[in-house]
């Protein structure tokens, strides 16, 4: 039994227990028939095995997400939407301890005790890069870039807007797709035009012979 | 030799049948049809196997009086803070009372740190802690040192001299402790994984394994004046304070022959332990730059 698979099992316990140290140390209590612990680990052993304090809990937060990424590669047939979909379904059991365990990735460390958005930034641009990945995105250079960031910036919102309207949360995801999308094909058509208008001056300027 | 102290209400032999290789060194040995001689790494020295026990013996006898005294003056006080810090990471009592054992502790000072922070941390007099040694000299400092103290004659402490490598199971049963420590102490013994074996026999299932040892400077700039200071300065305190440069030149010579981090990590998980990940802050937290290095396991 590794410490992979007491974190996995620990995943399981958040519906209960949220994300806390009580989910990892019951976690032995959930090992096979033969191997399962009568008692929660010590808080001692779950310091030395996931963290101190609220490092452990840190821990089990990376690895439910982690499981997260994962279950977005299940989805069949995937397309964007749905791979989003998939993973803002992922959050919906854990609804109720997800603005605790935000609020703990974007707490640092030590130190003065500013928020640090870049824990959250790296989780949506990882959700943004698995699911072109998934998706199949043949997107390159500098687009490759503004397509990550267009999805990252989609799936952040939706999962804000999901924390106080579950409900309304995949309609809000697939509004803001189709926005994008708009938005996304208006500014083709206006570099379009501005490349006609630019070449429109440069042969009125070749033809004064200013050029 | 057979002495008897008393101390928590329990009689505390001093038994030489047990007398083999607590603060010994690595040993390396050879199985060829000709059978050359054994030998074993003595600081930077290699010497026959069968001296070794004597020598490192050798060592603590003389050190064990200014044993403390060597060590602030030596580290500059640093070594209380490493030794703080290693039990207040542990946080023995938070969760209820723990049995302790803690191996090398002759002189008891991490004895006597877990008593302090359970008791003053976590209201707790219940955690007990058993301080083992080989070497009977540490044993009778931190025998002496504990009679300052409320924990004398409780059972909160007791004091055993016995071979890491070889705890008697009568005495020292399967699945019977809650923490295992070993501070300074793990770098000297003939077989590392012999200790790390018999830490996992004696440990609970959620047990844990906790080592304080000198480590590997990673910093090429710390590690150079720590080089410098430890060859140059150390031998000359213990010649100045204590008398005795040798003892102080295998000291040091000792922390060099150590394994780095990650190597004693994997052979934490050998014994059987689950750790952390492999990096700082995982199955082990660097002090000062991994001048000390904490290394914690747990046996599922």
């Amino acid at each position: 039994m590794s410490r992979t698979q007491l974190l996995q099992l620990a995943t399981n316990l958040v519906n209960t227990h949220g994300f806390t140290r009580k989910a990892l140390a019951e976690s032995v209590l959930s090992l096979p028939p033969g191997q399962a612990h009568p008692e929660p680990l010590s808080d001692t052993a779950v310091s030395a095995l996931f963290g101190i304090g609220d490092d452990a809990r840190r821990t089990l937060i990376h690895a439910w997400l982690d499981q997260g990424v994962r279950h977005m590669g299940t989805v069949p047939s995937p397309t964007l939407k749905s791979v989003l979909h998939a993973r803002l379904r992922y959050n919906e059991p854990m609804l109720q301890h997800l603005p605790e365990a935000f609020a703990l990735l974007a707490s640092p460390n030590s130190g003065v005790s500013l928020l640090d958005p870049i824990p959250i930034l790296k989780h949506s641009s990882r959700i943004a890069d698995e699911s072109c990945y998934i998706s199949g995105d043949t997107s390159v250079q500098f687009s490759w870039y503004v397509r990550r960031a267009s999805i990252a910036g989609i799936y952040g919102a939706s999962e804000l807007h999901q924390l106080t309207s579950p409900s309304t949360a995949y309609s809000f995801l697939d509004n803001l797709f189709d926005t994008a999308n708009n938005f996304g094909t208006s500014l083709e058509e206006l570099g379009l035009f501005s490349s006609y208008v630019f070449k429109s001056w440069k042969g009125i300027f070749k033809s004064k012979g200013i050029v | 030799m057979l002495c008897v102290f008393r101390c928590a209400g329990r009689p505390f032999r001093l038994s030489p049948s047990v007398g083999a290789g607590v603060r010994y060194i690595s040993s390396e040995s050879s199985s060829s049809s000709q059978s050359p001689p054994k030998t074993a790494s003595f600081g930077f020295r290699t010497v026959p196997e069968e001296s070794k026990e004597s020598l490192v013996k050798e060592v603590f006898d003389s050190v064990a009086s200014s044993y403390d005294l060597m060590n602030d003056a030596s580290s500059l006080g640093v070594h209380r803070l490493w030794k703080d810090d290693f039990v207040s990471r542990l946080r023995p009592g938070r969760k209820g009372p723990l049995k302790c054992i803690d191996v090398a502790g002759g002189t008891g000072d991490i004895a006597l740190r877990i008593l302090d922070y359970a008791r003053e941390k976590h209201y707790d007099r219940e955690t007990t802690v058993e301080v083992v040694d080989i070497n009977g000299e540490m044993l009778k400092e931190g025998f002496k040192r504990f009679k300052q103290t409320m924990y004398h004659n409780t059972p909160q402490v007791s004091f055993h001299e016995a071979n890491a490598q070889e705890l008697p199971p009568s005495q020292f049963p399967d699945n019977n402790y809650d923490l295992y420590t070993i501070a300074f102490g793990i770098r000297n013994c003939t077989s590392i994984p012999a200790v790390l074996q018999e830490a996992h026999r004696i440990l609970k299932p959620g047990g844990t394994f906790a080592c304080l040892e000198f480590s590997k400077v990673n910093n090429p700039v710390l590690s150079m004046l720590y080089e410098q200071y430890s060859f140059s300065i150390i031998p000359l305190l213990g010649t100045i304070l204590a008398g005795d440069r040798n003892s102080y030149q295998y000291l040091v010579e000792s922390i060099r022959r150590f394994p780095p981090q990650p190597e004693f990590a994997d052979m934490i998980r050998e014994a059987g332990f689950k750790t952390g990940e492999n990096i700082d802050g995982g199955a082990w937290t660097d002090l000062w730059g991994g001048i000390a290095c904490i290394h914690t396991g747990v046996k599922i």
